[in-house]
């Protein structure tokens, strides 16, 4: 179950295009934003212990200096992506360096206010960004579904196996150790500043790649990218997921934006629903729904195939 | 003249600061936690004295007074449902779990209120309409009304936390849960009490704020930013901090605001100088106004 369940998933996330079409291939490109969003957001509060408020916001970042340095600079796409990337590294930097050095909610604090901030400057400066009615973005390859939709799934098989070589390396053992006895570690002499910095700025530049992703392939960028709203739909993903495991997360991403599909109908109930959601998954499966329905179902499978005659 | 408007002005609107912040910071001097719904708690504050107000027409002053036993049994629910059996059973990752769970649920009661009231702006009725003289400055008097009340409430809030035998068992929590169990208090009584009060603070400030800006499910944000950067300024858990740190943040978000001459961008950017606070006192001094500087092993 353990090794066929990965290859089943990479086969169905192959094949998806030959099977829908059109508008549920649209979902699926929408949901690979979201898949990678989530696992690099797992990765930061799952793996390192860090909650940052602001991964929407530096999704909004790469998108707004993806589109502009395009319409403005005349860059290529991929380059004008890349830099979108490096751009929410630049301010993950920043942000990390000032508020990394003390423990506790520090981090969340200042995140959540500068999401607030991002989301008044992009509206404010409409001369720059069009304001709230939002900025047109040219899209990648006239926005042929088939393209978008693999370059969404490069994108995100990049950031998994990035993220999941960070894990394995000797800086994620580090950042593991910290989590568990960060005066125990730092006793050892491990720098905690600066690893734990290390993880704020990488996961901080996937979600600025994801953005630019999402500019160029729904060809609008605008505030609501950046709204608290959107960074609960995140978090409601990744905690839904499960925080430990980065394929969990994204799952959860694409789970929880099917779901979004067929609960068309509640339309503005959607986040009420999605934030019970997440406190009913808190306080009775706070390791998350699917790696528990995961469990569920590998005990069920177990007993069936040992029942099963040979 | 300007300068005095805009002084009296940074005064009221400090008393109402310091009101939601001292919420947000007794919160985290007893239960050690941020909550991150401290913002929509205060909208629920705003909603529920407009709907006694307005919609079932009670007394204004009957409404205010009313939403406080409300407010407080809320707050208690929360800590009862949400955060008691985590901390009860140490949970592994607790910290995480706090913030986690206080965001989710600031979320979930935004988009609650979404559908329940609608996306429109509502307005309460402030206690006292009309406006008072002072030789030539004029202040309006839903925000001397709201000035006068979110003082008073400061008033017997301090007097509960340094004068009455309950205060100074919340006081003892927040230094040493452990020294305070072995004294008898009840550690998890205290708690409750101390998130209902600050759950009490942020929905008092919130009705309050009602009649003077608008009441909508997405005032939360913007004051839950300012509460926090009241508190990470004047140091976490801090009752004199949070006081002066209100008043230290109206004052520059009211001189701030004359400093942009295109006043479109002036009003946009109101909200803007808090980060700037923020930033710079963690760059110089990170412990806050009045924080203990942190100690590490």
């Amino acid at each position: 179950m353990k090794r066929i369940f990965p290859a089943l998933l990479v086969l169905a996330a192959l094949l998806f295009p030959f099977f829908f079409r059109d508008y549920w291939l649209y979902v699926g490109i929408i949901g690979l934003y979201y898949a990678i969003l989530a696992s690099s957001w797992s990765m930061l509060a799952g793996q390192v212990g860090l909650i940052s408020f602001a991964h929407a916001a530096f999704a909004g970042i790469g998108a707004y200096t993806s589109a502009l340095l395009v319409i403005h600079g005349g860059l290529s796409i991929p380059l004008a992506m890349a830099a979108g990337a490096l751009a929410a590294a630049v301010v993950g930097l920043g942000i990390g360096a000032l508020t990394l050095r003390m423990r506790g909610p520090y981090l969340a604090l200042t995140t959540l206010a500068f999401s607030e901030i991002l989301r008044i400057f992009i509206t404010a400066e409409y001369q720059l960004t069009q304001g709230s009615i939002g900025l047109k973005v040219p899209l990648i390859l006239d926005g042929n579904k088939l393209v978008c939709y693999y370059t969404g799934l490069a994108l995100f098989v990049l950031t998994l196996v990035v993220l999941t070589f960070l894990i394995h390396s000797r800086v994620g053992l580090l950042l593991v150790a910290m989590r568990e006895d960060e005066d125990g570690a730092a006793t050892r002499g491990v720098d905690t500043v600066a690893y734990r910095l290390i993880a704020f700025v990488v996961t901080s530049a996937f979600a600025g790649l994801a953005g630019g992703y999402y500019a160029h392939v729904v060809g609008l960028v605008s505030p609501q990218m950046v709204r608290i709203g959107e960074m609960g739909l995140i978090l409601a993903m990744s905690v839904f997921g499960g925080l430990e495991s980065l394929l969990g997360a994204a799952l959860g991403a694409i789970f929880l934006q099917t779901l979004t599909e067929y609960l068309r109908i509640f339309a503005e109930w959607r986040l009420a629903i999605f934030g019970a959601l997440v406190l009913f998954t808190l306080k009775f499966a706070p390791e998350g729904i699917l790696p528990r329905a995961y469990l569920y179902a590998e005990r069920f499978m177990d007993r069936w195939l040992s029942r099963a005659p040979r | 003249m300007l300068f005095l408007s805009q002084l009296a002005n940074a005064l009221v609107i400090g008393t109402l600061y310091a009101l939601m912040a001292l919420g947000l910071s007794l919160i985290f001097g007893v239960l050690k936690l941020v909550n991150f719904s401290h913002g929509e708690c205060l909208m629920v504050g705003g909603y529920l004295y407009y709907v006694l107000a307005t919609t079932l027409k009670l007394p204004l002053s009957i409404s205010l007074a009313l939403s406080l036993p409300v407010l407080f049994l809320f707050g208690v629910f929360l800590e009862r449902s949400l955060l008691r059996a985590p901390y009860q059973r140490r949970m592994a990752r607790y910290d995480e779990y706090v913030i986690l769970v206080t965001f989710a649920l600031g979320i979930f009661l935004q988009n609650l209120a979404l559908p329940v009231f609608g996306p429109y702006n509502r307005q309460a009725a402030p206690l006292f309409k009309g406006s008072v003289r002072i030789g030539e400055l004029v202040i309006a008097g839903d925000r001397l009304t709201g000035a006068l009340v979110a003082f008073l409430v400061i008033g017997i809030l301090l007097f509960f936390l340094y004068r009455t035998y309950l205060g100074k068992g919340l006081r003892a929590v927040a230094q040493s849960p452990g020294a305070a169990a072995i004294v008898g208090i009840k550690v998890l009584r205290m708690r409750a009490v101390a998130f209902g009060i600050g759950i009490t603070l942020a929905g008092v400030a919130g009705a309050l704020f009602g009649p003077i800006f608008l009441v909508n499910p997405e005032m939360g944000t913007s004051f839950a930013v300012k509460a926090f950067v009241i508190v990470v300024l004047g140091g976490m858990g801090s009752i004199k901090g949070s006081i002066v740190g209100a008043y230290i943040l109206a004052i520059v978000e009211s001189f701030g605001s004359i400093l942009l001459p295109d006043p479109s961008r002036a009003l946009a950017y109101k909200d803007a100088y808090g980060l700037l606070l923020l930033v710079l006192v963690l760059l110089f001094r990170p412990q806050g106004l009045f924080g203990e500087k942190e100690r590490r092993a």
